[in-house]
């Protein structure tokens, strides 16, 4: 879970980072790049914490 | 005939002698050569000033003190301009070594926060924490983080132009240059032992230190102390120089605006994004790994409160803080001469209302919310709104330096409410919230409020013109200060998260549960901070 946690937020900077080769609007990029901080935030709260919590000492 | 006008002689005579080879030369020909003496300037007798002493301080700093290349030939006029160019340069090296000074005093007001913040029986580890990141990571910087992080810069004006770090690592990808990281100043060896690279060493050596300080806030309380050696060292030797490179030491993100049409690139003065967030942004990611302190949460998962054991360490720091804020924001010009660099003024007036109005909106948040004007939390307030301001110090007017102090004061609460309630992540002084939301937030409003109205030098980032953001009519901006953000959550936040693993693998992250029971003092360090306190074990 941890493996695919570090690549859904790393997938978030490549999502950022498609949306700059992907067009010149500005317009266009800050939103694919707002979507990418999304993912990459996802990663860490959603799926990497997660697991964490999951296994966390005031649950045992 | 009065003091000053005798000075003033000194000072007409050689303005004239310029003046006249002004008029008598064109600009082409005013190449500078030793052949052109400059006679009839006098400065005041020696023997005058060895009878009479110099207590007006009119007779000091004259003519006589310019350095003469030959003093069988007198005074020429390449002399005067080396000391010009020398005299710009020595008040950069002072201004940047000074500022850089207060930075390093910046250390023992986070041992003061940290240590007020949590419990008297783990003060020693956590004042021991405080301490060696200081040796720590000055190692981990000499050896290769500064190399990584600054190998490449050259160019920097205002430093005489530290040409030695002159080797950025490039690869081209999708048809762009990326810059990746700097190959020069391993050690401070060859051409880098150079005078420009050592002042510039020191001021971006205390800026890693702050980040790697960040950290241990998060941690208190559960951290194993060898554990802390291992990951202080990874992020200064690696993870922040790198982000480091790609901001300030001219990597991709700086050329965005150039290889990208975005704006300047990613503009970041003095840190938001590089010192605070990635330090806030790493100490999220260990602060995970570690898991709460024992007591923090109920099994229903509700948050406890585990007050602070000090209020006064902890208000007192946080002046120390701002204090030193003054070296860290102001400083960031590396020079007072030249460049646009009389900014300062301004860069240190925004610093301040940004401090005050970040503590004043946390004050009034925490009562009108909780009853209480919650004293902690005015001492977050303060830090938050000198975090968010660190990146857009050096462009943005005071008005909306007032404004974005005032927005990090709420948020920092909010914050620490949502890191305490959603996630559950266990942050005992609040760093988390304090600069990795706020280092966000502080690179998000370069691109909003940006003025456009600073200009150092006529450009920044290798974009001629001044830094301008949405607001002011540069929607580019905005994108490259995203890209920016982007770049710490999904990449500074991985190599973070991934050291740390390996820390955590090979040398055990978390302190036993008997160990953060009876305090890590004793377990850890062998001595207790208050010997002859009356301690208790907490549940």
């Amino acid at each position: 879970m941890r493996i695919v946690g570090v690549l859904v937020v790393v997938g978030g900077w490549a999502i950022t980072i498609g949306g700059l080769l992907m067009t010149s609007s500005n317009l266009a990029r800050a939103l694919i790049a707002c979507l990418g901080i999304g993912v990459s935030i996802f990663g860490i709260l959603g799926v990497l914490n997660s697991y964490y919590l999951a296994r966390a000492i005031w649950k045992k | 005939m009065t003091r000053l006008t005798k000075r003033s002689q000194y000072l007409l005579a050689i303005l004239g002698v310029g003046a006249l080879l002004c008029l008598a030369a064109p600009l082409s020909a005013l190449a500078l050569t030793d052949q052109e003496v400059i006679s009839g300037v006098a400065g005041p007798k020696t023997d005058e000033i060895a009878a009479k002493g110099d207590p007006g301080a009119d007779l000091t700093g004259t003519v006589n003190d310019v350095t003469l290349a030959d003093s069988k030939k007198g005074l020429t006029l390449a002399d005067l301009a080396n000391q010009a160019g020398q005299n710009k340069i020595a008040i950069n090296f002072v201004w940047t070594l000074v500022t850089g000074f207060l930075v390093m005093f910046m250390q023992a007001g986070f041992a003061l926060v940290e240590t007020g913040l949590i419990r008297a029986k783990n003060a020693n580890h956590t004042m021991m924490m405080n301490f060696m990141v200081y040796g720590l990571g000055l190692f981990a910087y000499y050896v290769c983080g500064f190399a990584i992080q600054m190998g490449g810069c050259a160019p920097i004006a205002n430093l005489g132009g530290v040409y030695p770090l002159n080797s950025e690592h490039v690869v081209q990808a999708f048809g762009k240059p990326w810059g990746l990281f700097g190959t020069k100043g391993f050690f401070l060896q060859g051409a880098t032992y150079d005078v420009g690279v050592m002042v510039l060493f020191l001021f971006q050596m205390v800026f890693m230190d702050t980040t790697t300080t960040i950290v241990t806030g998060s941690c208190a309380e559960r951290w194993k102390y060898s554990a802390f050696c291992v990951s202080t060292i990874g992020l200064g030797a690696l993870v922040y120089p790198l982000f480091g490179n790609w901001a300030w030491g001219g990597g991709w993100l700086s050329q965005l605006g150039a290889n990208f049409g975005l704006g300047h690139g990613y503009c970041d003065f003095a840190g938001s994004g590089v010192v605070h967030a990635v330090g806030g942004i790493t100490a999220l990611s260990v602060a995970m790994q570690l898991g709460p302190r024992i007591g923090k949460f109920n099994r229903d998962g509700t948050p406890n409160v585990i007050p602070g054991h000090d209020i006064v360490l902890v208000l007192t720091g946080c002046f120390i803080l701002a204090f030193g804020w003054f070296g860290f924001n102001p400083g960031s010009t590396l020079g007072a001469s030249g460049n646009g660099c009389l900014r300062i003024g301004s860069i240190a007036v925004n610093t301040m209302l940004a401090g005050c109005t970040g503590s004043f909106a946390a004050l009034l948040y925490m009562w009108m919310r909780y009853g209480k004007p919650d004293a902690s939390m005015a001492g977050n307030g303060l830090l938050a709104g000198l975090v968010a301001i660190t990146a857009p110090s050096g462009f943005v007017n005071p008005l909306a330096a007032s404004i974005i102090g005032w927005i990090a004061g709420i948020l920092v609460c909010l914050s620490v409410e949502f890191f305490d309630r959603i996630p559950k992540v266990d942050d005992p002084v609040g760093a988390i919230s304090v600069h990795g939301i706020n280092g966000l937030w502080g690179v998000l409003s370069v691109g909003l409020f940006a003025d456009g109205r600073s200009n150092y030098g006529g450009s920044w980032n290798g974009v001629a013109g001044s830094v301008k953001g949405l607001f002011y009519g540069d929607a580019g901006q905005l994108v490259a200060q995203l890209v920016g953000i982007s770049t710490l959550v999904g990449v500074i936040f991985t190599l973070s998260f991934l050291w740390n693993w390996l820390v955590d693998l090979f040398v055990g992250q978390r302190a036993n549960p008997k160990a953060e029971l009876a305090g890590l003092d004793i377990p850890e360090m062998g001595a207790l901070c208050y010997p002859d306190f009356q301690l208790k074990a907490q549940e």
